[in-house]
């Protein structure tokens, strides 16, 4: 009686040591599998931008040209990307520009300085703005902003009546897309600093200011950093929003005067959104490529804003 | 600077102390200036978000009480609204289980150290590819080479794809939030792991993976640029149906047809276009804030649970 108990007992041990075992490699599968999809993403779309290199365009051609048009709607196929790129990458820069000091400021009176009920008020819309949709906000740019950015712009242009498209405008959005985000890295960074660090700086006679000034934020730089970063990865990569409000086709032919801003324009991800699906063969091997670059892009940031964030003393 | 720095030690007396006053004035001026400009960036920001929200709602408002709006035809939002629904749900069904799976593994199972370092780079690294490239990806590996055709299917496993980093750091939070005692009684006991994490850890991070679902749901809801590719913009005749092998639009899609490459093409007037875009947006925008709310009320809800024991 006791045998068969005792074999019981340590047949059924046995058999969730097994199934412990079994659920323990399905738990692994699915860590890896995240490691496994972003491989995957870099080798997919590395094997079809390398292709169109080998379709009689340049390296020098495609990053360095300025006329876009690989399905030859204009007579021949030209493969310059120079202009999307120039695009996304002055955009992105204006943007940030004008993001860094709001978010920045906002995350510095948010946490050292402001009365408990803007936080109640300021936590629940930053926290809905960093999941707003960016289609959402390319329709408020097209509604809102435009028309705005169209009267303002209208001695600089001449009255173009496609005036207020642009590189403008979709700066304009990127703001309201990549501040939230900014924002919230920023107050994350911000709290992770100690309280005996502002402490410390109140008790030698600091004013508020000389605290948060001389104290909190070199204390956090390198996190405020990676809130920068991040928020550059942000506006590089933001496709519809910007697609809906830049509106052009090409870059506007050199030399350029301020009105470049006010007209309609180009950028990577806008061509991307509103061409990539409908071409193929040689055409689509170019929008790859794009696609590749700002892939590496992005790496390049996640790198960079990996290596501040292990500088960062406070996390 | 310091008090030093400011006031040579040599003057004494009188001197001193009215340089030392002009300087405490100097730096409380200067602290009054900075937090009154800090203040007015700080109403900047929040009069922004404020303005949109209420811009929005209160545009797409006259289009929300009409009935067309709510009906199939091309001015009305039913198709794209059950599209939606229908994606979040399929998406969450394979997301939830698979990032669940990964973070118990992370939290329970892994030793710490650079496996789990590899795990997390590659999860911030994933979450820095923008959407479009993303969505890009998926139409060449899951429609094209896996033969899904521009389907639901590879929407969602794209989806899958953009949110996975996002869900799994916030289910390690979910089981990083319960106590280590419990899982040590459980496994004291001589319970496996497993067991311990099925009858202990799992209950007890309940609420908490609750409000991870719902965060990634809000993603889901407003992703659009990972869907263009991968479930297309249009529909087919028969959308109501639980198929996922065809392709569809949602509500940020449509929107983006019609402002976008769509505009003109459909239909509708452009001001119908426009309102019945304003009336999405409002859609979306509230959908949102629900959200976030029931997030918020569920996160109140284990903060009481949690003091209260």
């Amino acid at each position: 009686m006791q045998v068969t108990e005792s074999t019981q007992q340590a047949q059924h041990s046995q058999r969730s040591r097994l199934s412990d075992r079994i659920m323990s490699i399905i738990f692994l599968i699915c860590a890896v599998l995240l490691v496994v999809i972003i491989l995957s993403v870099i080798f997919f779309i590395a094997s079809q931008s390398w292709q169109v290199f080998f379709q009689g365009v340049t390296f020098i051609e495609y990053f360095f040209g300025s006329f876009w048009d690989p399905t030859g709607a204009s007579g021949n196929p030209e493969f310059g990307a120079g202009g999307l790129i120039l695009g996304s990458v002055i955009t992105t820069i204006c943007a940030m520009i004008i993001v860094v000091p709001f978010a920045i400021g906002t995350a510095v009176f948010f946490t050292e300085a402001a009365p408990n009920w803007v936080i109640r008020i300021l936590q629940p819309l930053i926290e809905v703005f960093t999941g707003i949709p960016s289609v959402v906000i390319g329709f408020l740019g097209l509604v809102t902003i435009i028309p705005v950015v169209q009267k303002i712009s209208a001695p600089i242009t001449g009255n173009l009546p496609t005036g207020g498209y642009g590189w403008a405008t979709a700066t304009l959005v990127l703001v309201i897309m990549v501040l939230p985000t900014t924002l919230s890295i920023s107050i994350d960074s911000l709290r992770a600093v100690p309280g005996s660090v502002r402490e410390a700086s109140l008790a030698l006679g600091s004013t508020r200011w000389q605290m948060m000034w001389r104290a909190v934020i070199p204390a956090c730089a390198a996190s405020l950093g990676t809130a920068v970063v991040l928020g550059f990865t942000r506006a590089i990569g933001e496709a519809l929003a910007v697609a809906l409000v830049l509106g052009g086709a090409q870059i506007p032919a050199w030399p350029w005067t301020l009105a470049v801003f006010f007209r309609p324009n180009v950028n990577i991800t806008q061509q991307i959104a509103a061409n990539f699906q409908e071409t193929s063969g040689t055409a689509q091997y170019a929008y790859w490529t794009l696609a590749f670059t700002l892939l590496v892009i992005t790496l390049i940031f996640v790198s960079i804003s990996r290596f501040m964030s292990s500088r960062s003393v406070y996390k | 600077m310091s008090l030093q720095e400011a006031v040579p030690a040599q003057t004494t007396g009188e001197g001193r102390t009215s340089a030392l006053r002009r300087l405490t004035q100097r730096l409380a001026v200067t602290n009054t200036i900075a937090l009154i400009i800090l203040s007015l960036i700080t109403l900047a920001v929040a009069a922004l978000f404020i303005w949109i929200i209420i811009y929005l709602i209160v545009e797409g408002f006259t289009t929300l009480i009409s009935p067309t709006f709510w009906g199939t035809t091309d001015a009305g939002i039913a198709p794209q609204l059950f599209n939606t629904f229908y994606i979040l749900i399929l998406t969450e069904l394979i997301l939830v289980p698979i990032s669940l799976a990964g973070a118990i593994y992370l939290v329970e199972y892994s030793p710490q150290g650079r496996f789990i370092d590899v795990i997390h780079f590659a999860a911030e690294t994933l979450s820095g590819v923008p959407s479009l490239v993303l969505g890009m990806f998926g139409f060449l590996v899951f429609a094209v080479y896996a033969h899904m055709g521009i389907s639901r299917l590879a929407g969602a496993l794209t989806l899958l794809c953009l949110n996975f980093p996002l869900a799994l750091r916030l289910f390690e939070q979910a089981l990083g939030s319960v106590p280590n005692d419990l899982r040590e009684g459980a496994l004291a006991l001589g319970a496996t792991r497993w067991r311990a994490i099925r009858t202990v850890v799992l209950p007890s991070a309940t609420p908490v993976i609750i409000t991870g679902v719902i965060l990634t749901a809000g993603k889901i809801i407003g992703e659009s640029a990972a869907l263009i590719f991968t479930m297309g913009l249009f529909n087919p005749n028969n959308v109501f149906t639980l198929n996922p092998l065809i392709p569809s639009n949602t509500l940020t899609t449509w929107l983006y047809y019609l402002k976008g490459p769509g505009a003109g093409t459909t239909s509708l007037t452009s001001s119908q276009e426009t309102a019945v875009a304003a009336g999405i947006s409002a859609v979306l925008i509230i959908l949102l804030l629900l959200i976030n709310l029931s997030a918020r009320a569920i996160g109140r809800f284990i903060q009481l649970r949690t003091t209260a024991a």
